[in-house]
């Protein structure tokens, strides 16, 4: 037989025609996906662009309230759909969250780690790094990260298959002045998407990472205000105009990114389409950073 | 479907890779031309395309010389009324004769510089006027994890490859402002026609494949370098490529993406 011949793509024809909703390859149906700090931001757009792939949702966010609007939301698109409140610094409540999904919605699919914040409370009223700061970050958005990981990884094991995303930040591909310790603790997710790549491969499961450039979001507007205060070229905005000026001053494309385009990222790495697809970062930032 | 009424190119669409990102876009609605030197498989291709329902036509195309990828463009243009995805994915392990060298040789440094580096360049300019005046556009170019680090013996095509990214680079940012956008896409290890050449070429020059069938050579390379223990697949390709040329990655330019099982981490 040729090589042409051995090609696997007329033998899946009949199967991709059957997995098809829109066209290609993204359909999610059926599919149980976990999203933490899921509640507001990007981790909502996440939430919803599963949801309207046909897949079950478990928002797991810190911020109660938030979240149980989120998964009414989702539910009101895919019809199933659950919160839960977790803080994902604490093993306990992580373990918690991973039988409260199996429980409610069955064995978990998809991992979205994206609950993440940029220093411990106030941070954007200092204009340096506290301890508290350092240990916060580095607790929620690395070792959180890693509670998550393994608190589902038996679930996603035991059916050698599983989808992995984390999300990470440009501000983790090089280091720099403002919040040292958020560019540090997303390098660090870059790096542990890379061993957890390697540790759960064995498994069928892929872990990928997404570096987001500037969402406006809840925390952005937070930075906004911090760098409104601290660099005199921004003094007198408002956080928007200062998002906006960074926008048309540094984004190749001029454009802001959207949580829908982060969602949108999530949904590839997370479908069959990037089965071969592990330990990778990919920026998402409009050409910011091309590494 | 996000190519549906969208025109895309697909250089050295007749070969093992170009193959899969011609039938990944088709299936998503694209018409496709495929461009390539090689018309004998280059014509089975359009045929299968066209079994499949879509709109396909075939350019002989060398893409070492400007002056035919300008006529590839024109072909797409004259055939389809439009182009939306211009995907360079030529490319060649060294000379035609490589295979028998330990080293590659000049004309090894030459033919991989010319197709898998000028291949792009060319492809590019000869699209760019078009997608500018447009302001509108997507080029995915494939290079190779081989160009994400230098190593020992496949010296020449390695090079060729991150000089693809770099390239890559060069113009994302060139054409960021104008909504046109310029990612690569690095395969691992793919069975096809040149993987072949390469494990002929290891089989014949190193002692530890003495003996070996090409296939042999493929496989134990998957075993003993990808984490998630199995061959990628043209399919792999076609779909990542099918992603970043869609409208769902509009923010994504200027990336390199490994579709490895995870050899490499980037
Ligand atoms: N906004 C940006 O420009 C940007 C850029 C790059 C990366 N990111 C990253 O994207 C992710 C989402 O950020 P966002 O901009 O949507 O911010 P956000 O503040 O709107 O959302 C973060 C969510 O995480 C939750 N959370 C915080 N601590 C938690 C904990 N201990 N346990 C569980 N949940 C917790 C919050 O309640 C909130 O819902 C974060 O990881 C952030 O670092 C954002
Ligand atoms: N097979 C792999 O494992 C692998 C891994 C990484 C990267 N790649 C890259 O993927 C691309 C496709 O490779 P493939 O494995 O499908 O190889 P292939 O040999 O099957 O296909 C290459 C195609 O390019 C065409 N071509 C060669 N020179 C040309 C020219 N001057 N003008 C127009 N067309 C030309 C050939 O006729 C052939 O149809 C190449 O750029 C290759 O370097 C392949």
């Amino acid at each position: 037989m040729s090589i042409a011949e051995q090609s696997i793509i007329p033998a899946r024809q009949a199967d991709w025609k059957q997995r098809d909703r829109h066209g290609e390859n993204l359909n999610l149906k059926g599919q149980v996906a976990v999203v933490t700090g899921g509640a507001t931001g990007s981790g909502r757009a996440s939430a919803g662009k599963r949801a309207d792939r046909g897949a079950a949702v478990m928002v797991a966010d810190i911020n109660d309230s938030a979240s149980a609007a989120t998964a009414a939301e989702v539910a009101e698109i895919a019809g199933r759909s659950a919160c839960f409140r977790v803080d994902v610094t604490d093993v306990g409540a992580c373990s918690d969250l991973a039988a409260k999904t199996l429980e409610v919605l069955g064995p978990a699919d998809i991992l979205i780690n994206n609950a993440g914040v940029a220093g411990a409370p106030n941070w954007q009223k200092r204009s340096f790094s506290t301890e508290e700061d350092w240990k916060m970050t580095y607790r929620v958005n690395v070792i959180g990260m890693s509670n998550i990981v393994t608190a589902f990884e038996p679930q996603m094991a035991k059916r050698r298959s599983g989808r992995v995303v984390n999300i990470a930040s440009i501000a983790g591909r090089e280091g720099r002045p403002s919040l040292p310790h958020y560019s540090a603790s997303k390098a660090a997710v870059i790096s542990l998407t890379q061993s957890t790549a390697l540790e759960l491969a064995r498994y069928n499961i892929t872990v990928n990472a997404i570096c987001p450039g500037l969402l406006w979001t809840p925390m952005w507007e937070q930075v906004g205000e911090r760098y409104a205060r601290e660099v005199p070229a921004y003094a007198g905005m408002s956080a928007r105009q200062v998002f906006d000026v960074m926008i048309a001053d540094r984004i190749p494309m001029k454009s802001e990114q959207t949580p829908e385009d982060i969602a949108e990222t999530v949904v590839f790495f997370t479908s069959y389409d990037a089965k071969n697809i592990t330990g990778q970062a990919l920026n998402v930032d409009g050409g910011l950073f091309m590494r | 479907m996000d190519f549906e009424g969208k025109t895309s190119v697909v250089t050295g669409g007749a070969g093992g890779i170009g193959r899969g990102i011609a039938h990944a876009l088709a299936r998503r609605g694209s018409n496709v031309l495929i461009a390539d030197t090689n018309e004998e498989s280059a014509v089975k291709v359009v045929a299968e395309l066209m079994a499949f329902g879509a709109h396909a036509s075939f350019c002989e195309t060398d893409v070492t010389a400007q002056w035919s990828t300008d006529e590839m463009v024109e072909a797409a243009l004259e055939e389809f009324g439009q182009l939306d995805v211009l995907v360079n994915n030529a490319g060649v392990g060294g000379a035609r004769d490589f295979t028998f060298r330990k080293t590659p040789n000049i004309d090894d440094w030459l033919a991989t510089f010319d197709v898998n580096v000028f291949g792009i360049v060319n492809g590019i300019q000869s699209v760019e006027k078009y997608m500018l005046d447009r302001g509108y556009g997507k080029i995915v170019n494939i290079a190779s994890i081989a160009g994400r680090s230098g190593g020992a013996g496949f010296t020449a095509y390695g090079a060729s490859k991150a000089a693809a990214i770099n390239v890559s680079q060069a113009w994302a940012f060139k054409l960021a402002p104008h909504g046109i956008n310029v990612n690569t896409v690095c395969p691992g290890l793919i069975w096809t026609p040149l993987w072949e050449s390469i494990g002929e070429w290891r089989s014949l020059t190193s002692r530890q494949h003495t003996g070996m069938t090409s296939r042999q050579v493929f496989e134990r390379a998957v075993a003993e370098s990808v984490p998630l223990g199995r061959e990628q697949t043209p399919e792999d390709v076609g779909n990542a490529v099918a992603y970043l040329a869609s409208d769902r990655a509009r923010s994504i330019t200027g990336q390199a993406l490994n579709v490895d099982g995870g050899i490499r981490m980037n």
